[in-house]
């Protein structure tokens, strides 16, 4: 096999062609797209409900007079928003754009992009970018969501969505910012933003009364669109965020359970066990659905979250676990169910992110034990790192932010990206449906590929115990234990360890 | 494979006026219809590419050279719905050079989603595994082995979207991030390579 030559001017042409085709037929098909959507999509994975419902009312009204306006309008039920392909790339491409600008007016470098520097970025492909942990495990994810909910406020499906999600990824990579395009922002965007997304997505729908009107109904889409901004100004600007109708039928969870817990936390090191100063914070739990039960109907139709802000950083963890596929075995005593996870740690002592999907089993009993475990593959997985030979990462901005300009991060990077694996295994004991007692290991390795060589070995044991005092408040204590080991790729295959185990006291309130 | 540029030129023109071509064959695609015979979940493509290969490292100041060659490409699966297939691909890509050869191949679940179903423009994604073979730069005749995480990311045009035979042009990006890469003089450390690939493939289901 002979390699052919080619000169630079002629590979511009070629590049040029490839992306002008690639447009050309975007938009042909968002002129079209209005024609295809009309029809019913019989062969569309099982929504059920009102979904389906619609499809067949549509089916079998289409064409005939005086049928409902909302099947015109492209609906799939009297609440859906109309479905249309094109306006979501549309509303993608000005998500960008408005990120674009917003980091223009704070005056980044890296927002001043031409088509010399998207060509520039075409050359390169992909790389491994220096950015920050936070801004690569919250921002980009964060951002994806963005993208996933222009696909779900035009009526797209999740698994369409995705790919809306993983479109505005790659053009903000290549067109948003004159920074090479990012492969761990690439993965993290599409990612994390599909799981954030659709979380946030239900979560405002749960928000949102759409039998009120007035004052109250206007608070609760306000509410909503802060948690689900495309889907709320879209709602606002096609006048249904005053429409009084049912909410669709798989946005509307078979159980729902939360709690909110406030409190104080002792981290220490292997050093010093634990430091006399506690740090606040507020955790916010919640369970939609009920993952161990019924075959899934549609993604996330059950999915769990966690977020805790303080206690080390502002945003110390975010967990969202959302069940993709869902199936009862042995006449309901197991449950095997397929996740896609999103996981974020930081703190004063550790930071890990992860992107993963995983296989569970769970089984229960009487509604007072449950047992689930699980085993799944990491995408791409990132834990705080530094070189051999350094105990300690400089101070922040020390040999960083050279000339660059603002925004343009020139390393070094004190985190590794890699892919991996994950296992865990949680018992929950409860009690007229409140937890009692909930105890929870998970191991998880990394391969390093961009940073420290090394493969990272980490393993969390948390143990919940809590008491109900009156009505929904209680108390909790809960003891956790975070463990990392190394194994450096060096030549004497050098080992380090740390641990730290924390406390927390807190009060609860919990509503299901 | 010896391909001159007028080659490439035409196989471009085609590529490019792919969209038009479909744009004329829309109207009478409208209502899908299912391949004779009752409907195939299965979805196989198999095609060839033209592909540009380019391996770098984030700390090298050297200016590494681009790399071109033809690549197979073979994708299995099944219809998931009549907008997405879902599967495996592999996609294989030998490289000689003056040096010596560079073998990569790559092995991704990809999703490949049509979001106008009466359309055959196609967005594609998906991740996985890559291995190389590299005997450039090595010690002995032995290659170095390399895995890597690999991505993929792609678009094009499938004519007869929901026939049992139909034909895709594709445009594509896989990234293989390696790592470190394994020389003669020792490790270069995160090195991801690229590879750009224009191409047509069979579809069958």
């Amino acid at each position: 096999m002979h390699s052919i030559e080619f000169d630079p001017p002629k590979m511009r042409r070629v590049a040029v062609v490839m992306l002008g085709s690639m447009f050309w037929g975007v938009s042909l098909c968002a002129a079209q797209g209005i024609q295809d959507a009309a029809s019913p999509d019989t062969n569309r994975p099982s929504t059920v409900l009102t979904d389906q419902l619609a499809s067949l009312a549509a089916a079998s009204l289409a064409g005939t007079a005086g049928q409902p306006s909302w099947i015109e309008e492209r609906r799939a039920c009297e609440g859906c928003p109309p479905r249309s392909v094109g306006r979501a790339l549309f509303q993608t491409t000005v998500v960008n754009v408005f990120y674009g600008l917003a980091n223009l007016a704070r005056g980044q470098v890296t927002a001043r992009v031409t088509p010399t520097t998207w060509w520039r970025n075409m050359e390169q492909g992909w790389v491994w970018d220096l950015d920050d942990f936070t801004v690569n495990q919250i921002g980009h994810p964060y951002q994806g969501n963005n993208y996933f909910n222009t696909g779900r406020a035009n009526g797209l499906s999740f698994y369409e969505s995705a790919a809306v999600t993983a479109f505005g990824s790659a053009t903000w990579e290549y067109f948003g910012e004159t920074n090479h395009a990012s492969l761990n922002d690439f993965i993290n965007t599409t990612l994390g933003g599909i799981a954030l997304g659709e979380m946030f997505h239900r979560t405002a729908w749960l928000v949102r009364d759409t039998r009120a009107t007035g004052r109250g109904r206007m608070w609760s889409e306000i509410g909503a669109l802060a948690l689900d901004p495309i889907t709320g100004v879209n709602r606002f600007m096609r006048g249904d965020a005053s429409r009084v109708t049912d909410k669709p039928a798989d946005l509307v969870p078979s159980h729902l359970a939360a709690s909110a817990s406030a409190g104080v936390l002792w981290r220490g090191t292997e050093d010093n066990a634990f430091s006399a100063d506690g740090q606040p914070f507020v955790e916010v739990e919640a369970i939609y659905g009920d993952p161990d039960k019924e075959r899934s109907r549609t993604p996330y139709d059950a999915f769990g979250m966690r977020l805790r802000f303080g206690g080390g950083s502002g945003l110390s963890e975010a967990r969202v676990r959302g069940r993709l596929l869902g199936q009862p075995l042995k006449d309901g005593a197991l449950q095997f169910s397929v996740l896609q996870s999103y996981d974020f740690q930081k703190n004063d002592a550790y930071a890990t992110g992860s992107q993963s999907f995983e296989a569970t089993f769970g089984f229960s009993s009487t509604n007072r034990f449950r047992l689930l475990g699980w085993a799944g593959l990491t995408v791409l997985g990132a834990i705080d790192s530094l070189p051999l030979g350094l105990s300690e990462p400089p101070v922040e901005g020390e040999g960083e932010g050279g000339d660059a300009g603002q925004g343009v991060s020139e390393g070094p990077r004190y985190y590794d990206y890699g892919p991996g694996s994950n296992f865990g295994v949680t018992a929950t004991f409860s009690r007229s449906n409140r937890p009692l007692v909930v105890l929870f290991y998970e191991g998880r390795h990394l391969y390093s590929l961009d940073g420290v060589r090394a493969n990272h070995f980490l393993q969390r044991t948390r143990v919940d115990l809590l008491l109900p005092l009156r009505g929904a408040f209680g108390v909790g204590v809960t003891g956790e234990y975070f463990d990392r080991r190394t194994f450096y790729q060096d030549a004497a295959a050098t080992r380090a360890g740390h641990h730290y185990p924390q406390v927390l006291a807190y009060l609860t309130w919990r509503v299901s | 494979m010896s391909l001159s540029i007028r080659a490439w030129a035409r196989g471009l023109c085609l590529l490019a006026l792919a969209p038009t071509l479909a744009f004329a064959q829309a109207a009478p695609q409208a209502p899908p219809s299912e391949p004779a015979g009752g409907p195939s979940r299965m979805w196989f493509a198999v095609g060839g590419a033209l592909a540009t290969m380019r391996g770098d490292c984030q700390t090298c100041e050297e200016d590494f050279p681009y790399r071109h060659s033809g690549a197979l490409l073979v994708n299995a699966g099944y219809r998931a719905n009549h907008r997405m297939d879902v599967g495996a691909e592999v996609f294989w890509m030998p490289v000689e050079t003056a040096e010596g050869t560079i073998r990569a191949t790559h092995f991704d679940a990809v999703a490949q989603f049509r979001p106008w179903a009466s359309q055959g423009f196609f967005l594609k994604g998906g991740a996985g595994m890559a291995f190389v073979r590299n005997w450039v730069d090595v010690l002995g005749s032995d290659s170095f082995n390399e895995k890597a995480l690999s991505v993929v990311i792609g678009a094009g045009w499938v004519f007869r979207p929901t026939a049992r035979l139909g034909l895709q042009l594709f445009a594509a990006q896989h990234a293989l991030a390696l790592g470190d890469l394994q020389t003669s003089q020792g490790q270069i450390p995160d090195v991801v390579g690229n590879r750009w690939s224009i191409g047509a493939a069979v579809v069958i289901r």
